[in-house]
């Protein structure tokens, strides 16, 4: 039973998780490019849109059997649809709250970092208190089982699901950062804030809306997880610290990094945890880090959003 | 800059204002001429555990109601919680409250291990009587505290007897043993592994940190291919494990402790998932046991609907066992009296017998076994009957 | 007048209210996850939040018509200032300290012995953290999210030295904890270098990503290391700290108060000692390094040394408060956890960076708050309290409570676009030259 062996298994396994890194890493990365912060609350951005997705699922879904075909795949985008509103809606809230009033009295960069855990913890206790504190399953949407092998590896629909949504989301988002007159804007405040506003670029505008986009990702994938796993109120911060690792991995600032960087660490925490003591996978995954940050000092990707796509 | 100043502490006091006119007073003084015992309650109210916290929290809330609305007592019991987070940290502050509380006879609690080994030195100094309903770490009774009690068998006793049960019973040659590297899990796993490779058994070990992501363990468990596998942890993690196994199609047989006893797990992991798991406890489960029913009725009564979950029913118990002290001991109660009594308690819980070896081990835990069959946790019988049989 | 900007100001203390309205009024589950919410808005009790709401709104306007009013009173009373010359003049500064310090000393007198286990185990040893963060974050501008670590260090070193059966890994020999002191200060300092020498040449949050993962290292290191230093299960038995000297013989207990008092010796001892480092060549050389890496680079300031000292002074004070611990009471790793990291993250900012007296205070305010609460809110609802205050407090005054002189300039500098600074301290958006 060596590790070559289930070596294309893990990579399957691997992959699922860390397209969801992915995506959520998106979010760090976009803020931190515009603004050139941490945005320690979207964890909970994430949670939020997870619990969104969930009880629109849950509300939308006919008793009985397990449903299948269309209304499988209506399901799933409603939850993802909700999820990503929601994530919005708390992203939006969120910059709104804890970030904008400092922006506005100048405040030093590590005062948003702590008003962003203030505002953490604020939510993750409110939605505990609010749900519960119980882990609450999404209820199954499609009928989950093996689709089909790849060099041995069995791939199920629910990974099917999620790498196929992670997948048409960061392309998309590329797609946006890259094409559009938002990406545009983007792109320029990342670059430089001041001649950004010279040439006419509305910053504030800019700023929300890279929260809201950020949040519509968060969201989603929010959603995914839950689908995958479960939702529980404190089922942000493990995943944001991923998440937030996988950006700083790829080059913060930088789209595709974060999006490499996602795939990378689902990989290595896969393999890590399989060829030593499991407990041991986040001590692997970090060291992983340390060495490519040695190597490369601004992550694999290093280049700032402005200069990117 | 003096506008914004002032702006702010206007508001901070507007937040002040309105978080001080939310928590209004809370004095429970009784009015019936009875007089009013009061009782502490240490545990896990915050972080990432709270759920056992409150679990254990609304077991001793139903002992304490049921007390109350008891026309025959002589007294009212009072409770006042102090929570710890489960950490050592905060151990000793959570303890020092209640013990400054010199109104406070008895404690409940404190529920983790690691609070207890960091609270029970006050508790022994201040004289404090202290029953944990769920602190299972063997060497607790050995370290010298002198007014600890607990209401649960210690780890080795469940771990000895699901071993011999696993070797005997399912006749397991291989087990992998996955345990969630808390001071329960590895306890567990320690003391199960031990008995389980003395009966001849091939052990595959493993520890991983509680994470909602299994599936990569999966593939490991799947690769060894055992014939069972022990989770020590609880149901939460189990849930997410077993979801994950079963979509890979695992054919052993899942098995774990009494952490994850506990009807959440069937819901959580899913009928189909949880189906055929067994589930053991040095306890009788309040929910599958036709004797308790009353206490799940009035548990659910009294808590807005919630089922009982892991450890409500062993904090029932050791609130229970101590209004049983406080009744035979009439008016003659203090620290001292209730702590000194206390280790002569027999009192018949719904979870066990309540009686104490010297030490403050619970006496005669039995093990008993539980399985998972058509989405419910019914009760097989006790270990040792079941490897006679 | 209701103006726009007015009404807004009236929706946004509404919205206040019900919030307020949300955290007190009862608690839900999934199952009916709008249950919770619509109990506590559709209830009777919203109308005390309502008109609360209203009356923090009269009140802002009542404020900003007295305005003009209260800053003639103010700007006559400072015309005479007589509180600004007693407060300004050094002797000044020496009487508030000597003031501070009689405070601190009478004050765990004054209140129950629960309160003052939390000033050992909250505040005390969070301050002293945070003392010690404040050199690395404060006055060299790195940012450090896995400072936990080197107070692990210190208790596990701590173990190992002075208790033969704590752990199951332990020394030869046994030593008395006072002993460990000079011990674990050079091991955590050496931490710190091994840890800083192949990372500091990171930037910003890159550092801060690596010391986070670092933390996370060493406490999963030691929760897995059963062998070692017993797991999980934790350290249970290191000997209180005690003196052995020809005529002084004294022994630490559970009591909480005489380890206040070292721990407050101790605290007043690292601050006078970084007032002076601060205000050396050394702390010039980091306030450099802080502005600008590369004009300290340029006119030959050896940064990465600096660097590295800062890291190793920081690393060896978390390493001396690591000790307290373990000679205090039982640990386990749940005591190293990225959260303690974090808050000694917070209590830094929230008490003012690079500010020693900043960090203490942050430390007694912020611990304080949270000791508070313990009984004033259902303990599940603890943390909704707690982050709530944090915001509220960054939103009014992000320099933190007691900020340090030349931080308070550079935050009116920015404000006023004059420049910004460091890589820390620097306002994100709104610097026209960088």
């Amino acid at each position: 039973m060596g590790f070559a062996d289930q070596f294309w298994q893990l990579t399957v396994d691997g992959l699922m998780v860390g397209s969801l890194y992915a995506v959520i890493a998106l979010g760090y990365t976009l803020v931190y490019g515009v603004l050139q912060l941490i945005n320690f609350a979207h964890s909970e951005v994430f949670m939020l849109g997870a619990f969104g997705g969930l009880f629109a699922a849950r509300g939308l879904l006919p008793g009985g059997a397990t449903p299948s075909g269309p209304a499988s795949v209506g399901l799933v985008a409603a939850g993802l649809a909700v999820g990503a509103a929601c994530g919005a809606a708390a992203a939006f809230i969120l910059e709104r709250v804890a970030y904008r009033p400092l922006r506005r009295r100048s405040a030093p960069r590590l005062a948003y970092l702590i008003s962003a855990i203030g505002a953490s913890l604020f939510a993750v206790n409110l939605a505990g208190k609010e749900f519960g504190r119980q882990n609450v399953p999404v209820p199954d949407l499609f009928t989950n089982g093996t689709l089909f092998h790849v060099f041995g590896a069995q791939v199920s629909t629910q990974t099917v699901v999620v790498l196929g949504a992670a997948v048409v989301m960061l392309v998309l988002l590329d797609r946006l950062v890259a094409r559009t007159r938002l990406g545009q804007g983007i792109r320029a405040v990342a670059q430089d804030a001041d001649t950004a506003v010279l040439m006419g670029v509305n910053v504030e505008r800019v700023i929300i809306l890279t929260f809201v986009i950020g949040g519509l990702l968060a969201g989603a994938g929010g959603f995914l997880y839950a689908m995958t796993f479960n939702a529980s109120y404190n089922m942000g911060f493990v995943p944001g610290v991923k998440a937030f690792t996988a950006a700083v991995l790829g080059g913060i600032g930088n789209v595709r990094g974060a999006m490499l960087g996602g795939i990378l660490l689902g990989l290595v925490e896969s393999y890590g945890g399989y060829v030593f003591q499991a407990s041991y996978k986040d001590v692997i995954a970090f060291l992983v880090l340390v060495g490519i940050l040695m190597v490369r000092p601004s992550g694999l990707l290093g280049v700032r959003l402005g200069r990117a796509a | 800059m003096a506008r914004r100043k002032l702006l702010g502490a206007v508001a901070l006091a507007g937040v002040v204002a309105l978080t001080a006119a939310a928590c209004g007073s809370d004095d429970g003084s009784s009015s019936d001429g009875k007089k009013t015992i009061t009782i502490g309650f240490q545990g896990v109210l915050s972080g990432d555990n709270q759920q056992l916290g409150i679990n254990a929290l609304y077991g001793v809330e139903t002992a304490v109601a049921e007390a109350n609305a008891n026309a025959n007592l002589p007294f009212k019991i009072r409770l006042v919680q102090s929570d710890d987070a489960g950490s050592p940290d905060q151990g000793p502050t959570a303890a020092q409250k209640l013990i400054d509380n010199s109104g406070i006879l008895a404690v409940v609690g404190p529920m983790f291990s690691g609070a207890t080994k960091a609270s029970e030195p006050l508790y022994s100094q201040a004289g404090l009587l202290s029953v944990s309903p769920s602190a299972t770490n063997p060497a607790l009774t050995t370290l010298g505290f002198k007014t600890f009690y607990r209401v649960i068998a210690p780890d080795t006793v469940q771990g000895t007897a699901d071993a011999d049960y696993i070797a005997a019973v399912l006749k397991a040659k291989k087990v992998f043993s996955l345990d969630d590297k808390s001071d329960y899990g590895t306890g567990l796993s320690a003391a199960l592994e031990k008995e389980l490779k003395a009966r001849g058994a091939t052990v595959v070990h493993d520890g991983i940190n509680p994470t909602k992501n299994y599936t990569s363990e999966a593939t490991k468990i799947i690769a060894e291919n055992p014939d069972v596998l022990f989770y020590s942890g609880y149901y939460a993690e189990l849930a997410l494990l077993s979801k994950a196994l079963h979509d890979k199609g695992f054919k052993g047989v899942t098995v774990s402790g009494d952490g994850s006893l506990d009807a959440k797990y069937v819901e959580q992991a899913g009928a189909a998932a949880a189906e055929g798991t067994y589930l053991t406890c040095p306890c009788s489960d309040a929910n599958s046991d036709p004797n308790a029913a009353a206490f799940v009725e009035s548990y659910k009564k009294i808590n807005g609907g919630a089922r009982p979950g892991t450890y409500s029913g062993e904090a029932y118990d050791a609130t229970n066992a101590l209004i049983e002290v406080f009744k035979n001991l009439g008016d003659n109660l203090s620290r001292e009296s209730v702590a000194e009594a206390f280790g002569k308690v027999n009192y018949q819980g719904v979870t066990k017998l309540v009686k104490f070896q010297p030490n403050g081990e619970v006496e005669g835990a039995n093990d008993f076994i539980y399985r998972v069959k058509n989405g419910q946790i019914v009760v097989l019988g006790n270990t040792v009957d079941l490897i006679k049989s | 007048m209701l103006t726009p900007a007015r009404l807004r100001q009236l929706w946004v203390c509404l919205a206040l209210g019900v919030l307020a309205a949300v955290v007190t009024g009862p608690g839900g589950d999934s199952a009916h996850p709008f249950r919770a919410l619509r109990r506590s808005v559709v209830d009777p009790r919203i109308g005390i939040f309502i008109g609360l709401a209203v009356g923090l709104w009269v009140l802002l306007i009542a404020v900003a018509r007295l305005r003009p009013l209260l800053a003639e009173v103010t700007a006559a009373a400072r015309a005479r200032r007589p509180v600004a010359a007693a407060l300004g003049g050094p002797h000044a500064t020496t009487g508030l300290n000597a003031v501070l310090l009689a405070a601190a000393i009478v004050a765990p007198l004054l209140v129950s012995t629960a309160a003052q286990q939390s000033m050992v185990n909250d505040i005390g040893i969070y301050a002293l953290l945070a003392l010690g963060l404040n050199v690395v974050v404060g006055y060299a501008g790195l940012l450090d999210l896995g400072y936990i670590a080197f107070f692990a260090i210190g208790a596990y070193v701590t173990a190992y030295f002075s208790s033969s059966s704590a752990m199951p890994w332990h020394a030869p020999f046994v030593i008395n904890p006072f002993f460990v002191f000079p011990i674990a200060l050079l091991i955590a300092a050496l931490a710190g270098v091994i840890l800083g020498a192949p990372t500091l040449r990171l930037r910003g949050d890159y550092l801060a990503i690596v010391t986070l993962g670092f933390g996370e290292i060493i406490q999963l290191l030691a929760n897995n290391s059963d062998e070692v230093t017993n797991g999980s299960r934790g350290v249970f038995g290191v000997p209180h700290l005690s003196v052995d000297l020809p005529g002084i013989h004294y022994r630490w207990g559970i009591d909480p108060l005489p380890y206040y008092y070292l721990l407050l010796g101790i605290v007043v001892v690292v601050m006078i000692a970084f007032g002076r480092l601060e205000r050396s060549r050394i702390g010039r050389a980091w306030a450099a390094i802080r502005e600008d890496e590369i004009a300290a680079e340029a006119t030959g300031v050896p940064t990465l040394r600096m660097k590295l000292l800062a890291f190793a002074i920081g690393a060896s004070v978390s390493g001396f408060a690591g000790v307290l611990l373990a000679t205090k009471q039982f640990f386990n790793p749940q005591s190293f956890s990225l959260q303690s990291s974090f808050l000694v993250v917070a209590i830094v900012i929230f008490g003012g960076m690079g500010s020693r007296l900043g960090a203490v205070t942050g430390a007694v305010v912020l611990q304080g708050l949270a000791f508070y609460l313990r009984d004033k809110v259902p303990p599940t609802d603890r943390y909704i309290y707690f982050g709530a205050v944090i915001v509220v407090m960054m939103i009014f005054r992000p320099q933190g409570l007691v900020p340090s002189r030349r931080r308070r300039r550079e935050i009116e500098l920015a404000g006023t676009t004059a420049g910004a600074s460091d890589q820390l301290g620097a306002a994100p958006i709104g610097r026209t030259i960088t």
